[in-house]
């Protein structure tokens, strides 16, 4: 089909040679249906007619699947945004019980999985005891090993990356215990191999009280402990050694007593990762807050009430990166509390609750947080599992278990699975799908109460340095710099553009006529990226140094375009009638330039007079606005410079398609050029003129190099000309390479180019129809 | 506007080439300057307001950035004494650092003193100069098609080797056989890396030792020397040969220093190869498309409509398309080519990473409606009655298509296909997204079997302005080479509309001559 010979033979040779093949048979051959030159007249007919149904064919299928391809990109674009906020999904694999002689001691058991859930820890009753997940038995080694003889009281699960665990006994000792999980790689074949080790007994209390409370957390320093005991003491202490965190080497217990709260009503303790901060919740609701930074001198920071109600706090953890608290309690509530800025304490924070989440039945008995992302999940004592998100404030999933009491719970390292225990001994392990929790239409376009900040705000920032980040995906700083950098464009573009169609339609002489729409047209074909490149590396240096010229020239120009009008009536008229070869044009460049290079060399003077000699200075002071030297104005003369022409092209086309008639009708009647311009030809144009705005507007919204190039590309939200912004389109460039495929970012990017093609293709087919519409009305003429 | 623009585009593009007088400056501070002049301007009033009205200063590109640090400099008029422009400063262009102005001291073999002295030592230096320029020469041939080619039939070995392995029952006689060719290849690899070591050991045989205005000392082998000129004793005619042979050179060889020296050939290369790349994906299935709506369908709403949505993807912003293209070429069809056939090279990706293709198939969808919308209004513009008396005479629809309708609209067509060329041309922001790069370490068409690599990452002019004017580490150096890119590339664009322009109006005229 693609290989016909490129002929240009004129149309009246074409029906002759078409005139000619009907009468001989012998040159009928095409590119297709190279057949013998001598048939009889019939095969010749049949193989014409095979060949015309063939490529009748061909072309039906060809032209449908272009089509169909070409509208195949929406749906890709939505398929692959709507997972975003596809449900979560969870399916239970393996439930089994472990063997054991029953035990009722809540607190004094914990559980622990490694990195691919293939092999759980159970600690329970001084025994630890590795599982096989796919085989639900107990592993032949380690086996079950005795870590203590004397019972254990209480045990703490640290936080972080690996596996620390406290054990308080009941002759008020502390044992530490690290389970390790080793990945080893044998021909290829991955095997997970569990280990663990032990510290010796430390004594932090000499009246060897039971304990029944303890937290621990290990950190570069050393272990800090927190442990409450029977007799009423509530310890903190930090263990250091010289060799090792577990070796036999010398170490060095300080330690302090806390005396508040009261000892008998501690319920939970909570450490921060760093082992400096101390939370210690009572069983009448109090939140009470120590600073451990020099561990022999405690500061108490605050006690917070948590409620009206006298609600006993059971559980309390860190989400990651130690900014936002979750408490569980009693009555089955679950909430998140941030410290936040208030000049009523002396700290200059206080610790407030930013959200609820989805109440449970039963008394919250364990909180787990994710190690990947601000989710976290909790358990109650009736068996009920629910996962919740911190930034979202959404409650994802939730089963219903056996209705058996949950001891403890945690999620997998990946966050992509839990296990937990009841009380029936039973280990539960759920795989979980849950690929983008942080997103819902409410943390995309509403504002949102990030860590750190003290309002909700619509923040975009999607990566940091550290793992502990919270992503903020608030896509309205992108959508407001997109319409911020359209509008400042389009205000620049649009009366020159329009005016410039008007004068070209209606006042220009023909041969100048033929001479500027070409012209226009090559600058509507200059790549966005050389008008991106000028803008940010000429015209931006450029701007900030003639800028006080560049205000008084939107002054004079006008005023000396004016003058230079009125001053055109006095000119003899034997020169006026060589306005044809435009005469008129270069007086008035001439004036033009003249302005220009007048405002520009008096650059310094006018700086001195209105500015105080700086303007930049000048600005900040008056208005309160910061000079960037990448701004919006630079983006709107280059972006508008790109609009221009398609406008321009546009607009001119619908207002030289005014019926001539009318025309000469109008001036006809006695109206002036003037009046038959807006009263005629400007109303009758308007659709046009409309639609031509609509699709310059379609334009600006996309650009993405120009956009790229000479903003600062920083996603905030501020009207001022003077500073820049970060679009839609700039900010997929930026962001879209670095984007993992398939994860949260890269579908949130495609949502915003799926933003970007519905917006603008809806703005483009309201300018068709108009169009279409106008052309219909002015056929009937 | 429009040419202005173009006319500052070209100044700064093309003045770049020209070997400007190296001018000496002695300063009030009893230093001395050499350098060339770069820029003047009126000491901005708001950076130093205590300055004095109405002076200037010089911005002097003063080289030697391996002494200074700095490759330009700005000097105030009025600290400036005297100003000289001596005729045995040279002009020495290097392989890295950039450019050295200075005098010529003294030439050496090892510690031995060959010529000394400005002029003896320019005699002496220019065959050596020459030499040196052989030998790289020698050491690109050795490096890219001698090693290379080595490398390439390794990587080749190496791969069947994966395969194999991937197999369920490896045959052990192949891979033996496999190995020993690997170890044949791995010797004459030896081999050849020790003659590029000699090669390399004797550019440093000779060294130059240059001295700078102010009389510090800089010696530098001669195999870091491109070229040495004396500026200020060249006449008018050789600096036009060297112009001219300046020009050549970014038009034809590979950047250096991260790009912001050196040729932009790869990138034009590059440029071409996808846009022809394109135009192939984007002539059958536009023109089909525009047959099947204009000759074929049935004109009825659905028509109407498809047509409207198809005009209006023009406008639908390119990035958007870029989008697309990452999602469904590079991560759906690309990975999936990956795990059917190209098993044994993962995890590194083949097609599941951007390239040429996919570039090219995304800027193809992009530029589809382009050329169906500009193929519907030529075929449209073919008169009726052309059609009812070829169709009249007996000929089929096919026919009629082929000898009548399509000749006639011809010149609509190109025009669509010339369009879709130049804004495929100048289109950057999907190309980000999918395969292009700032250095590809090799063309997308070679000398090895299948001689063209769709699957291989590209450059791209649009990409190098970007890359080089806002990526660079120094940008104020770089700045030459992105208006001669931009130059390059506005060339192109502009003389493609030109074509189009002047193709649509032979169309008009031909028919408001025929018609009526």
């Amino acid at each position: 089909m693609t290989t016909f010979v490129v002929r240009s033979p004129g149309p009246q040779n074409l029906m002759a040679s078409a005139n000619h093949s009907s009468q001989a048979p012998n040159i009928h051959h095409s590119s297709l249906n190279p057949s013998p030159l001598r048939r009889s007249g019939t095969t010749s007919r049949r193989i014409r007619a095979l060949a015309d149904r063939g490529a009748a064919v061909i072309v039906w299928v060809g032209g449908l699947a272009t089509i169909l391809s070409i509208m195949g990109i929406f749906i890709y674009l939505l398929l692959e945004v709507v997972s975003l906020f596809l449900h979560s999904e969870s399916s239970e694999q393996t439930s089994f019980s472990i063997d054991t002689t029953g035990s009722n001691h809540f607190d004094s058991l914990a559980i622990g999985i490694d990195e691919y859930q293939e092999i759980a820890y159970v600690l329970y009753q001084g025994q630890l005891g590795f599982y096989d997940l796919a085989t639900s038995q107990l592993r032949p080694s380690p086996g079950m090993v005795s870590v203590s003889k004397t019972p254990i009281t209480a045990i703490g699960r640290a936080s972080g990356r690996n596996h620390h665990i406290a054990m308080g006994t009941q002759d008020g000792r502390v044992l530490f215990l690290m389970v390790q999980f080793r990945s080893v790689f044998e021909n290829g074949v991955r095997t997970i191999v569990p280990s663990f080790s032990m510290g010796d007994p430390i004594e932090i209390d000499t009246d060897q009280s039971p304990i029944t409370k303890i937290a621990c957390q290990p950190s570069d320093e050393g272990i800090t402990i927190a442990i409450v005991t029977k007799a009423g003491k509530i310890w903190v202490a930090k263990i250091e050694e010289a060799g090792g965190l577990l070796s036999e080497n010398e170490t060095m217990v300080r330690r302090m007593e806390l005396h508040t709260p009261d000892a008998t009503t501690v319920s939970t303790l909570l450490l921060d990762q760093l082992g400096e901060t101390l939370f210690l919740g009572t069983h009448d609701g109090r939140l009470v807050h120590w600073d451990l930074q020099d561990i022999e001198n405690p500061q108490l920071l605050s006690t917070t009430h948590i409620g009206h109600t006298k609600d006993s706090i059971t559980s309390l953890a860190y989400l990651i990166g130690d900014r936002t608290i979750i408490l569980g309690t009693q009555s089955g509530t679950v909430s998140a509390w941030m410290p936040m800025h208030t000049s009523n304490t002396e700290s200059g924070t206080q610790l407030t609750k930013v959200r609820d989440f989805v109440t449970h039945p039963g008394a919250i008995t364990a909180i787990s947080p994710s190690k990947r992302d601000k989710g976290f999940v909790t358990a109650d004592d009736q068996g009920h599992v629910f996962l919740h998100h911190s930034t979202a404030a959404q409650t994802i999933l939730a089963f219903h278990g056996y209705e058996s009491p949950i001891q403890d719970l945690v999620f997998a390292p990946k966050a992509n699975g839990l296990v937990t225990l009841d009380a029936q001994q039973q280990l539960t392990r759920y795989a979980l799908d849950n690929p983008h929790p942080e997103i819902t239409m409410n943390t995309l376009f509403t504002p949102v109460l990030y860590e750190g900040y003290d309002q909700p705000a619509h923040i975009w920032q999607s990566s940091s340095g550290s793992d502990d980040f919270e992503p903020k995906f608030g896509m309205w700083p992108l959508i407001f710099g997109t319409l911020k950098g359209t509008m400042y464009a389009m205000l620049l573009a649009v009366p020159l553009a329009v005016m410039g169609a008007i004068y070209t339609a209606m006042f220009m002489s023909r041969e100048l006529r033929a001479i500027v729409k070409p012209v226009i047209e090559i600058m509507a074909a200059l790549p966005s990226v050389v008008l991106g490149f000028l803008a940010g590396l000429w015209f931006a240096p450029l701007l900030e140094e003639i800028f006080p010229a560049l205000l008084a020239m939107s002054v004079t120009i006008p005023l000396s375009v004016m003058a230079a009008c009125l001053g055109w009536q006095y000119v003899p008229k034997s020169l006026q009638a060589r306005q044809r070869w435009g005469l008129d044009l270069v007086i008035l460049m001439i004036v033009l330039v003249g302005t220009i290079s007048v405002c520009l060399s008096s650059n310094h003077i006018i700086e001195s007079w209105w500015f105080d000699g700086n303007y930049k200075e000048w600005l900040l002071t008056v208005f309160g606005f910061q000079y960037d030297q990448r701004n919006a104005l630079v983006i709107s003369f280059a972006m508008g410079f790109a609009v221009i022409p398609i406008i321009f092209s546009i607009s001119e086309d619908s207002l030289s398609n005014v019926p001539k008639h009318l025309l000469s009708g109008s001036l006809a009647l006695g109206a002036t050029p003037w009046q038959t311009l807006t009263k005629l030809v400007l109303v009758s144009a308007s659709p046009g003129i409309f639609s031509a705005l609509m699709i310059g507007f379609g334009r600006a919204v996309g650009e993405t190099m120009i956009v790229l190039m000479a903003t600062g590309n920083t996603p905030i939200m501020e009207w001022s000309i003077f500073n820049g912004f970060r679009t839609l389109s700039a900010n997929i460039a930026v962001e879209m390479p670095e984007a993992p495929h398939g994860g949260t970012l890269y579908r949130v990017l495609f949502l915003a180019g799926l933003l970007l093609f519905t917006f603008t293709f809806s703005i483009n087919t309201i300018a068709e129809i108009i169009r279409q519409r106008l052309r219909a009305k002015y056929s009937q003429y | 506007m429009i040419a202005g623009l173009l006319l500052l585009i070209m100044a700064n593009g093309l003045g770049f080439f020209w070997p400007k007088a190296l001018v000496q400056l002695s300063l009030n501070d009893g230093t001395q300057v050499l350098g060339q002049m770069n820029a003047k301007e009126m000491i901005p009033y708001s950076n130093t307001p205590d300055a004095p009205e109405g002076k200037h200063r010089i911005q002097l590109k003063v080289g030697n950035r391996d002494l200074y640090g700095l490759d330009f400099r700005w000097i105030d008029e009025d600290a400036i004494q005297a100003r000289s422009y001596p005729k045995d400063a040279v002009f020495v262009e290097r392989r890295e650092w950039g450019n050295f102005f200075g005098k010529i001291l003294e030439v050496r073999k090892g510690s031995t003193v060959l010529a000394s002295g400005s002029q003896s030592g320019w005699n002496a230096l220019q065959p050596l100069v020459h030499h040196a320029n052989e030998i790289h020469e020698t050491i690109q041939h050795v490096e890219t098609d001698v090693i290379g080619e080595i490398n390439y039939e390794m990587e080749d070995i190496r791969l069947q080797l994966r395969g194999l392995n991937l197999t369920e029952h490896p045959d052990d006689q192949e891979k033996h056989s496999l190995n020993a060719q690997l170890e044949t290849l791995q010797s004459i690899y030896e081999k050849e890396a020790e003659t590029l070591r000699t090669l390399y050991d004797s550019l440093r045989d000779y060294s130059v030792v240059f001295i700078d205005a102010n009389g510090q000392a800089q010696s530098l082998p001669v195999g870091q020397i491109i070229r040495v000129l004396h500026p200020n004793q060249m006449p008018w005619h050789e600096k036009a040969l060297v112009y001219l042979s300046n020009i050549w050179m970014v038009l034809s060889e590979e950047p250096r220093e991260a790009n912001t020296e050196g040729g932009i050939f790869p990138a034009i290369f590059g440029t071409i190869m996808m846009v022809l790349m394109m135009s192939i994906a984007v002539v059958p299935f536009g023109i089909l498309a525009a047959i099947y709506l204009n000759e074929y369908a049935h004109q009825g709403i659905l028509v109407r409509f498809v047509r409207i949505a198809v005009n209006n993807l023009a406008g639908v912003p390119s990035i958007v398309f870029g989008v697309f293209g990452l999602g469904f070429f590079v991560y759906a069809v690309g990975g999936t080519l990956d795990t059917l056939f190209f098993p044994e090279s993962l995890p590194t990706p083949t097609f599941g990473t951007g390239g040429l293709l996919w570039a090219s198939l995304t800027l193809a969808l992009m530029t589809v409606p382009v050329v169906i919308v500009a193929t519907e209004e030529g075929l449209s513009a073919v008169p009726r009655e052309y059609r009812e008396g070829s169709l009249g005479l007996g000929a089929t629809k096919l026919e009629t298509l082929l000898r009548v309708v399509i000749p006639c609209a011809m010149p609509g067509i190109l025009t669509g296909l010339i369009l879709a060329i130049s804004r495929a041309t100048g289109e950057v922001a999907p190309l980000m997204l999918t395969g292009v790069v700032k250095l590809a370490p090799s063309l997308p068409l070679d000398s090895y079997f299948p001689f063209l690599h769709i699957d291989r990452k590209f450059m791209h002019l649009g990409f190098h302005i970007y890359d080089v004017g806002f990526q660079s580490p120094n940008v104020e150096a770089a700045k030459p080479m992105v208006y001669v890119t931009t130059l390059v590339l506005v060339a192109i664009v502009v003389i493609l509309n030109l074509t189009a322009v002047a193709l649509r109006n032979r169309m008009r005229r031909k028919y408001s001559g025929s018609t009526v």
